[in-house]
C-alpha cells in the first residue's frame, strides 16, 4: 500500500488539495461563504470566535486558525478580516506563510464593505486555485500519514468493534512511522491514569491528568457535576457498569500503544507515534482539534449514525452496529459489524480500514464529502463568552 | 441461533454479550484458537456483561485487560455483572 498525496513547501503530504478561506472572526463568515460558493476549489473554515474572549482564548484561536491553515490537505490560503477583532489576522497570515505556503489577506473595513471585499477575494481566491490545480499527487511513504479519531452518537456496538478496529490502526500506522491523534477529554474521564501509563515520559501522563481536572473544575465553576454526568441513565441501561468502563471503550480507539506527548487544544505534536490532544467530545471543536494538529484525516467511530465530517479533513465514518450499516449506509464508509458477528477479527478488520484509509488520503472520496456534510466546525475557547 | 458474549483481552474476567441471553442458555465466547461456553445463571441483556472467571468481593472486574471496577458480592461464572455487584471507584482528584 502506497499514499499518494499533494506535496506542500515544509515536507508535508495532503489529502485534499484546497484553498482555503479562513476568517479571523466569524463577523465576516458570509464574505467566506460567498467567496466558496463563486470559487471552486476552495473551502471557507467558518466558525464563531475571534473575538470578545480572554486573552488566553485569542491565544488558542489564532494558534488554532495559524495550523488549520498549516494543515497539509490545504494548498493555498485566503484570510479574511473586519478590522477590529481580536485575533489578529496579521498574526494569522505571517503564522500560516512560515509553512512556505501562500496565504493572501483582504478585510473588510479596508475595502469598504461586503461586495468589494467578496470581489477582491475571490479573484485573489481564483488564482491561487488554477494554481494549484497545477499540483499532482506523489507516492509519499506511510510514515507522512497523520490521522486523528473520534467517536460519536456511540452505541454498546463502538466499544466492542468499531473503536477496537480503529486501535489496531493506530497500531499499525505508528509501526510504520505514522502519527495519531486523539483527544476527547470527557471521554478520557476515569480513563486518564492507565492512558498516563502509557506515557514515555510521565510528565506528559500528568498533563493528560491535568486536562481531565481542567475540565471538572470548569464545570464546578458553573455547578455542574461533570463527573456524576459523564456516566448517564443511557450508559448503565446499555450495559455500561462503570466510568473507566466507558473510558477505556472510547480509548480502546488507540489500543496501548504508547503516547508520546500531551497537547494544548490547536497545538501540533513535534514527533511521529500516538499522541493526545486535548479536543473537547464535542464532535464541531473535536475535528478542527485534529485538523488543526495536522491530521489529513479523521477515523470517526459511530453505532448509531453521525453524519457530519469536517471541511479541512475528510471524515471516514466507521460503524460497527449491523442495524445502523442499512439504515444508514449513505453515511457510513466502513462496516465492521463483522466483529461482533465473529466473522472477521479485530486484526483483520484493522488491516482492512487502515488500507481503506489510505485509500481516502489518496483521493477516493467519503461519503461526507460526496453529500456535502461537511461545512461546520467551531474552534474551542475555554473561558466564558464576554 | 449460538449466542455470542466478546472476551476483548485474554486477561478479562468478563464477556460482553451480543445478544440478549436468557437464564440456562449457553453463551459462546471466541478466543484466537477455541471457542468455550459459558451457562447463563440469570437473563443477560444485549450489551451487559457475564462472568467468565470466578470474581471474589473485593477483587477487580477486568475489561480491556484493566481495571474497570470492583467486586462488591462474590460472582460465579455465568453471572451478570453490572451496578449490583460492582463498585464504580473511581474519583477525579
Amino acid at each position: 500500500m502506497d499514499f499518494y498525496g499533494y506535496p506542500r513547501p515544509d515536507g508535508q503530504y495532503g489529502a485534499r488539495n484546497y484553498v482555503a478561506i479562513i476568517p479571523a472572526t466569524g463577523c465576516v463568515n458570509a464574505v467566506a461563504l460567498q467567496i466558496e460558493k463563486l470559487v471552486r476549489g476552495t473551502k471557507a473554515f467558518t466558525h464563531h470566535q475571534g473575538c470578545l474572549h480572554p486573552p488566553q482564548d485569542t491565544v488558542q484561536v489564532t494558534r488554532t486558525l495559524i495550523n488549520l491553515g498549516k494543515n497539509p490537505n490545504v494548498a493555498s490560503v485566503l484570510v479574511l478580516g473586519l478590522g477590529c477583532e481580536m485575533v489578529k489576522p496579521e498574526e494569522v497570515v505571517e503564522g500560516i506563510k512560515a509553512s512556505g505556503k501562500r496565504v493572501e489577506y483582504v478585510g473588510v473595513h479596508a475595502e469598504g464593505g461586503m461586495l468589494p471585499t467578496i470581489a477582491k477575494g475571490a479573484q485573489l481566491a481564483a488564482d491561487m486555485v488554477l494554481e494549484a490545480s497545477k499540483l499532482r499527487r506523489e507516492r509519499a511513504g506511510l510514515d507522512k500519514l497523520r490521522f486523528c479519531t473520534k467517536c460519536g452518537s456511540s452505541d454498546t456496538t463502538s466499544g466492542l468493534s468499531s473503536n477496537l478496529v480503529v486501535g489496531e490502526v493506530c497500531r499499525l500506522m505508528t509501526e510504520n512511522g505514522g502519527t495519531f491523534i486523539q483527544g476527547e477529554v470527557c471521554d478520557i474521564m476515569g480513563g486518564e491514569y492507565l492512558l498516563k501509563e502509557l506515557c514515555v515520559d510521565s510528565a506528559e501522563g500528568d498533563k493528560i491528568v491535568a486536562f481531565v481536572k481542567d475540565l471538572y473544575d470548569r464545570g464546578c465553576a458553573v455547578g455542574a457535576d461533570v463527573r456524576g454526568s459523564q456516566m448517564t441513565e443511557g450508559n448503565v441501561a446499555g450495559g455500561l457498569t462503570t466510568l473507566i468502563e466507558k473510558a477505556m471503550g472510547a480509548n480502546a480507539k488507540g489500543q496501548k500503544v504508547p503516547i508520546q506527548s500531551a497537547i494544548e487544544y490547536g497545538g501540533v505534536p513535534m514527533c511521529a507515534g500516538r499522541h493526545i490532544v486535548a479536543t473537547p467530545g464535542h464532535g464541531f471543536e473535536n475535528l478542527t482539534g485534529g485538523a488543526a494538529a495536522g491530521a489529513q484525516l479523521i477515523l470517526f467511530t459511530t453505532g448509531r449514525g453521525a453524519p457530519n465530517g469536517h471541511p479541512c479533513i475528510p471524515a471516514v465514518k466507521i460503524c460497527g452496529n449491523s442495524k445502523t450499516n442499512k439504515t444508514m449506509a449513505s453515511h457510513i464508509d466502513v462496516d465492521v459489524a463483522s466483529v461482533i458477528e465473529e466473522t472477521e477479527t479485530v486484526k483483520q478488520a484493522g488491516q482492512r480500514l487502515y488500507e481503506y484509509a489510505i485509500e481516502v488520503a489518496s483521493g477516493t472520496l467519503t461519503k461526507a464529502e460526496v453529500l456535502n456534510f461537511d461545512g461546520a466546525m467551531e474552534i474551542l475557547i475555554k473561558g466564558p463568552v464576554m | 441461533m449460538k449466542k455470542y458474549a466478546k472476551q476483548i483481552d485474554p486477561m478479562d474476567n468478563v464477556a460482553t454479550c451480543v445478544a440478549d441471553v436468557s437464564a440456562g442458555d449457553e453463551v459462546f465466547v471466541k478466543n484466537t484458537n477455541r471457542e468455550v461456553s459459558y451457562k447463563a445463571n440469570t437473563d443477560i441483556q444485549f450489551g451487559h456483561k457475564i462472568a467468565v472467571k470466578e470474581i471474589k468481593t473485593g477483587e477487580f472486574i477486568l475489561k480491556y485487560g484493566t481495571a474497570i471496577g470492583k467486586a462488591t458480592k462474590d460472582i460465579k461464572v455465568g453471572d451478570w455483572v453490572h451496578t449490583h455487584n460492582v463498585l464504580d471507584h473511581y474519583e477525579v482528584v
